[in-house]
């Protein structure tokens, strides 16, 4: 059964994108404009590792990072920062990456690889 | 040094013999018999003392002392006389002389005259070195008010009551001639002092206080001034008065409020390009590997999104390209059913692909209307974009609608309803939506476009109504007038933040 991995990015563009990489690599994408709906699908789900936007409307990358280390199933998920944001890499300071947009799709790719459990 | 007396008088005889008297008096004795002689004497040895015999009824002599008064009044002349000859001798000579013995000269009167004349020579030098001194303080006061004037700051004097005991030209230029008047009244237009007054602090501990003022002079306009203080102590070292110089650095803050507005702008900016450039490589990588699956749907779809980025791409440069620089509108008579016609198909192309349905509502014969029609339309896509937006994001429902309607609400006024039933704002966003560099679009907005918008309209004389609800949508309602307005003013936008209501 290949791996699961949510999207999380509030332009449509960019997860349209990120959606095609991956499953063209071989894994199940799902995604979520915000974060409020990326929490919902994650508790759903169990992805194997998330991909997370800094900056979007409603609640901010890292105020979800936050709600989702507290639950159980989800507290030990691996996450890679996507964004376009100066400084993001010090937006969430466990997240197992954090890469800048525009992004170098194979260096996001042994990322995943490299990360996904 | 002894005074230096030249003697004339024709008979050499009678000089010998004065001469020979006044030296035993300890005088230096020049004597000359002829006019020649004596102007030699006068011209090459500086004598302070001259006693002279006019030798009437010839007046050579006469008006040598007269000339030599005239040129050099410092020089005290005693004239001797025949008894006979005083009427006519004090006629011509009068009282610019130091005095007058009648011959033969006793000796007694002569050292009273002598010591009388000492006297006054050095009552003179004394006369002369005040003078001298006063000409010194005199040009020394000029150079200081010269300075104190024509210093290119604002300078004040200010007593302890914070009243202006003197103020420089620029000052006075720019704040009036107030003095008596309080500083506070006069720099701020407010009637108590200041809370952190550095006149007041000096005044305090004698030291020179730096800060930083916003003052308005007298005609309104509102300069940021950088001013020290300095005490000024009378002779027991007790501080009387307080200088204070305001120097004008309005253009520099201007120039830090621009550099900072452009950099927020290259923030914001750096931002949404970054976000673009990724969708950008998205759908190349979509257009890749369509290409290699020999996906057309794909393809299709890739091709649709390396448009729409390049769109984005174009209307962001624009956008900062109207915003760093300044220009006029360029009015034309435009039909504005087809250009409201135009702008509605440019959002159909947008609002088809995103599954929005459009209804549009254009009365077909709307006639002429003044207005620059690139920013117009632009300003009109911009409104159209974010009605089509608000409703992509919208996750609340599936059927999302836009609505545009154009007609003429009053004669001459052009109204432009523009409806969705989208996100919708809160209170926050929509008091900001207009502000510069504000979005609500995270890395797809660049905080430009409702600005920029907002500043076309406004320019234009129209006016913007805004209706929002959050997750119910919102209405703009945007309103022009058909004829050009009479002040059609030039846009400037580092100085005008706007921040009317919006989405």
């Amino acid at each position: 059964m290949s791996k699961k991995i949510l999207i999380i990015d509030d332009d449509p563009n960019v997860v349209d994108y990120l959606e095609a990489l991956f499953e063209d690599n071989g894994y199940t994408t799902f995604s979520a404009g915000d974060a409020k709906e990326g929490l919902e699908i994650a508790k759903r789900e169990i992805p194997d590792l998330i991909t997370l936007d800094i900056e979007m409307p409603g609640d901010w990358g890292p105020r979800f990072y936050r709600k989702m280390v507290q639950q159980k199933t989800l507290k030990n998920t691996p996450v890679i920062v996507i964004s376009g944001l100066s400084g993001s890499e010090h937006a969430i300071g466990r997240a197992v990456a954090s890469i800048t947009k525009p992004f170098d799709r194979d260096e996001l790719l042994k990322i995943v690889k490299d990360n996904i459990t | 040094m002894p005074y230096t007396i030249l003697y004339i008088d024709r008979d050499k005889s009678h000089s010998k013999a004065i001469g020979a008297y006044l030296e035993r008096q300890h005088f230096k004795v020049l004597t000359a018999s002829t006019y020649d002689e004596a102007l030699l004497i006068f011209d090459n040895l500086d004598p302070e003392i001259v006693i002279a015999d006019p030798g009437w009824p010839e007046t050579e002599t006469a008006y040598l002392l007269k000339q030599v008064k005239q040129s050099h009044p410092e020089i005290q002349i005693i004239v001797t006389y025949e008894e006979k000859d005083f009427d006519r001798v004090f006629e011509e000579l009068g009282t610019e002389m130091a005095g007058y013995l009648v011959k033969p000269v006793k000796s007694r009167l002569l050292d009273h005259a002598l010591e009388q004349t000492k006297a006054r020579i050095t009552t003179n030098r004394k006369l002369e070195g005040c003078q001298n001194e006063l000409n010194e303080y005199q040009r020394t006061q000029y150079l200081y008010h010269q300075l104190f004037n024509e210093a290119p700051c604002y300078i004040s004097v200010q007593d302890r009551d914070l009243r202006l005991t003197a103020t420089n030209r620029l000052f006075k230029k720019d704040f009036g001639d107030e003095i008596g008047s309080y500083c506070y009244k006069v720099y701020k237009h407010r009637d108590s002092h200041c809370q952190k007054c550095p006149v007041v602090a000096t005044f305090e501990d004698g030291q020179p206080h730096p800060t930083e003022e916003i003052v308005t002079s007298k005609s309104g306009k509102q300069y940021n001034v950088m001013t020290w203080t300095a005490p000024i102590r009378n002779e027991s070292g007790e501080i009387t008065q307080v200088m204070e110089m305001s120097t004008n650095i309005t253009q520099i803050r201007q120039l830090q409020d621009h550099l900072t507005s452009l950099g927020l702008m290259l923030g914001s900016m750096s931002h949404g390009v970054k976000g673009m450039l990724t969708a950008l490589d998205g759908g190349i990588y979509q257009l890749e590997t369509g290409v290699e699956k020999k996906n057309i749907k794909r393809i299709e779809k890739a091709l649709d999104q390396v448009k729409l980025m390049s769109g984005r791409i174009r209307k962001m440069v624009l956008e900062i390209l109207y915003y760093a620089k300044s220009r006029a509108l360029r009015y034309k008579s435009m039909d504005i059913s087809e250009m409201a016609q135009k702008v509605a198909d440019m959002t159909r192309v947008i609002a088809d692909k995103n599954g929005v349905e459009l209804k549009v509502d254009i009365e077909p014969t709307l006639g002429m209307v003044d207005v620059d029609p690139n920013w117009m339309q632009a300003a009109l896509m911009n409104f159209m974009e974010n009605a089509v937006d608000a409703c992509i994001y919208d996750r609340n429902r599936s059927d999302h609608t836009v609505n545009f309607e154009v007609f003429e609400s009053a004669p001459d006024k052009i109204c432009f309803i523009i409806r969705d039933n989208g996100m919708g704002m809160d209170q926050e966003t929509k008091d900001k939506m207009f502000t510069l560099f504000f979005t609500s679009k995270g890395s797809q907005g660049t905080g430009l476009g409702l600005f920029i918008a907002n500043r076309v309209i406004t320019q234009h004389g129209g006016t913007i109504k805004v209706e929002t609800q959050p997750h119910e949508g919102s209405r703009f309602q945007i309103c022009l007038p058909r004829y050009r307005p009479e002040q059609a003013r030039m846009i400037d936008f580092p100085e005008n933040n706007s921040t009317s209501a919006g989405r």
